[in-house]
């Protein structure tokens, strides 16, 4: 079979056979997908007692997968945004890439959360059983209805990606159907998707018997957090696997623009996140709130990963990356820029989930302090459950890159053409 | 527009998103299709008000004209236990799992004094509120139930309830109930791996008792096991509704606090505060 090239672009070289590395990298994940199957399997046949959640811990490493997961997806909504609604066509060189990274972490926390319910059997039950007051029912619907449009995103770019496919004459036709109302989704999604990054946020943040969680601020820190570093992990992911097949993914201005972008929400997240904080800590006095935070630095590092992990190193250090302009040309520097604000929001999900946990509850009408401090550490049936999932995401999104016309601007670093054929 | 024809006329034409033709056919096609639907169609209707009233569908259960309350009283309470074991034996709970517990607190001069703490069956449960699934609702007599073939054990009512009532069955019970026969018999099934349960102040005893014209509070049949066992009449079971109802004549009476009152969760059990506290 001859690879189909269009005589208008010279399609530049396309490598046919797979490089040892390539073939390394797919076995490690396999491995990883392999140790995720086990221990799903372990989860699901004898039940959630195999972890080390409790009664009074309920939720643990899996929650903090299936907020990262959603978080880091959240470059999809917004970078299709941009393109369909706010008429910004060109981004899409980056949009399609944000869509499947969007894509790969709805689904991720999908089988997280499926791993987590006791009652994985009746997954389904939100949509039949509705309380309307429950934010998580409304989280719930908005990811099953975010990870359609997502997949309707997606379907027309994997039709165009293959020569077969695309031969199939329905299939054609339905992907150009989609595409044409794509504004539509894309206006659905940004919708759906405002609605459950933010309620995600207020999960914590309604919870008034915790008042480490309660908070107003909490649903907006997480839409914007989730902003900054799911764009951040669309361009990390550009980047790397340009440097992998020695091509440009997207144009330089087009990226130094997205960069931009994430600098700024970086910085709006930093600001809300620093009056939250005098508000609640400095500028206030709720005994509560105090003795809550007393306990967290006695007891975890909860502190450190605090300013640092989630503040400095999490929005504000990568934030001067993104916007200082030689900084941001540097492609290198730009990578570790975009994982700090990766890792920044994984820490700020865990400190978020875990630490209103640590805090005991407090009932009792006396003086007493009667409930322990709660203690967690995951169990390696949870973290190879994790394991598996990250696996999955990574091993589909390498598929994607070699398999999908993802970046349809890329050119090769050497020959300086596109790699795929220009249609407009 | 102007008429030009070069190639932008093309990309106009392809971020044309429909036609005035297209988008007139798809509204009054899928305006007329709900509004088909939506007269003719009556398992749609009835599953769209199963869906939207998921949660108020369950009020049909219990007597509006009860609202169960307990009232406990901590300056009679002697730390005995023993209704922490008649609940673990007659709602068959695992040891670790109790639905009714006991802790000890001191006032704020240093005296010891024992509360124990059921599910307090809140007006304002922050439980029902959260849960996804409308699995716990309100009873129209006031009591906090679960329905355990539809919680799908998401454990945000264990993260949202104030007291730690609720527990979570994180394996499947094969256990032998230690309080049986000594504290009572299980009068209801085990719970299935994989959902979240609280006591419930013994629902199957009220609902029997009512039927057979029995009065909760009053008739040992139709009362938690947790109130009959009490050796020192520490616990009062009743109908907060009525007046005349012993429960309703303490609070009226005697000097109450409820737990978190902060909160506004507005529980419906009732503790008597131990001298020293408050």
């Amino acid at each position: 079979m001859a690879t189909v090239i269009t005589t208008a672009q010279p399609a530049a070289v396309t490598r046919r056979r797979f490089s040892p590395l390539f073939i390394a990298w797919i076995i490690f994940l396999v491995l990883m997908l392999l140790t995720g199957l086990y221990s799903g399997l372990q989860v699901l046949i004898n039940g959630l007692g195999v972890t080390n959640l409790t009664d009074e811990l309920p939720w643990g490493l899996w929650i903090t997968v299936d907020l990262s997961a959603i978080g880091l997806g959240a470059g999809a909504f917004t970078l299709s945004a941009a393109v369909y609604i706010f008429g910004l066509k060109r981004y899409e060189a980056i949009a399609r890439a944000a869509v499947l990274v969007g894509l790969l972490g709805y689904s991720s926390a999908m089988l997280a959360l499926f791993v987590d319910i006791g009652r994985f059997d009746r997954f389904y039950h939100p949509m039949i059983y509705w309380n309307v007051h429950s934010v998580l029912w409304e989280i719930t619907i908005c990811v099953m209805l975010y990870l359609t449009v997502l997949l309707i995103e997606l379907f027309p770019v994997v039709v165009e990606s293959s020569q077969r496919l695309k031969r199939i004459k329905p299939l054609n036709n339905l992907a150009h159907l989609l595409h044409r109302f794509m504004p539509i989704a894309a206006l659905f999604g940004m919708g759906v998707s405002l609605l459950h990054q933010s309620s995600l946020g207020a999960t914590y943040g309604i919870l008034t018997a915790r008042p480490f969680w309660y908070s107003p601020s909490a649903p907006v820190l997480f839409i914007l957090s989730a902003i900054a570093a799911g764009v951040s992990l669309t361009v990390f992911v550009t980047i790397l696997s340009g440097k992998l097949l020695g091509r440009e993914m997207v144009p330089a201005d087009i990226l130094n623009n997205v960069v931009k972008f994430a600098g700024f929400m970086c910085l709006a997240y930093v600001y809300l996140k620093l009056w939250s904080w005098a508000a609640t800590n400095y500028y206030s006095y709720v005994p509560e709130q105090r003795l809550g935070v007393e306990i967290l630095a006695q007891n975890t590092p909860y502190n450190f990963t605090f300013w640092f992990g989630e503040v400095l190193f999490g929005a504000l250090v990568p934030a001067m990356f993104f916007l200082w302009g030689r900084l941001r040309r540097n492609r290198n520097a730009l990578m570790m820029a975009a994982l700090m604000v990766i890792t920044g929001l994984v820490i700020n999900r865990w400190n978020m989930t875990l630490s209103g946990f640590v805090i005991p509850l407090d009932w009792s009408p006396g003086v007493r302090d009667i409930f322990p401090i709660n203690q967690y550490q995951p169990a390696l049936v949870e973290w190879g459950v994790a394991i598996g999932i990250i696996g999955y995401s990574w091993i589909a999104f390498t598929l994607g890159v070699r398999f999908l016309r993802l970046y349809p601007q890329a050119k090769d670093v050497k020959t300086g053409l596109f790699v795929h054929a220009q249609t407009d | 527009m102007t008429q030009t024809p070069t190639p932008t006329k093309d990309k106009a034409a392809k971020l044309n998103i429909l036609s005035r033709r297209e988008f007139m056919t798809l509204l009054i096609g899928g305006g007329a299709s709900l509004v088909l639907a939506a007269t003719l169609s009556e398992p749609l209707d009835t599953f769209a008000s199963q869906i939207l009233h998921n949660r108020a569908r369950n009020a049909h259960e219990g007597d509006p004209s009860y609202h169960w309350g307990m009232v406990i009283d901590l300056s009679k309470c002697i730390g005995c236990d023993y209704c922490v074991w008649a609940c673990q034996a007659t709602n068959d709970t695992a040891d670790d799992m109790r639905w009714n517990i006991r802790v000890e607190d001191t006032t704020p001069l240093g005296d010891l004094f024992h509360v124990t703490r059921p599910c307090l069956h809140c007006k304002h449960a922050p439980c029902v509120e959260v849960c996804p699934v409308g699995a716990t609702y309100h009873r129209a007599d006031g009591l906090v139930m679960m329905d355990y073939n539809k919680c799908i054990g998401c454990r945000y009512c264990q993260t949202a309830c104030p007291y730690g009532a609720r527990q979570f069955n994180w394996k499947e019970r094969d256990d032998v109930n230690a309080q049986t026969p000594e504290w009572g018999q299980p009068e209801v099934g085990r719970r299935q791996r994989g959902v979240v349960e609280k006591c419930t102040f013994c629902v199957h005893r009220i609902d029997a008792g009512l039927a057979k014209g029995l009065m909760p509070g009053v008739d040992e049949e139709a009362t938690p096991a947790c109130v009959n066992v009490c050796p020192v009449n520490a616990r009062f079971f009743g109908n907060l509704n009525d007046p005349e109802s012993t429960v309703s004549k303490i609070i009226a009476t005697m000097p109450t606090l409820r737990l978190r009152e902060d909160l506004g969760t507005e529980p419906s059990v009732y503790y008597i505060p131990p001298e020293g506290l408050v």
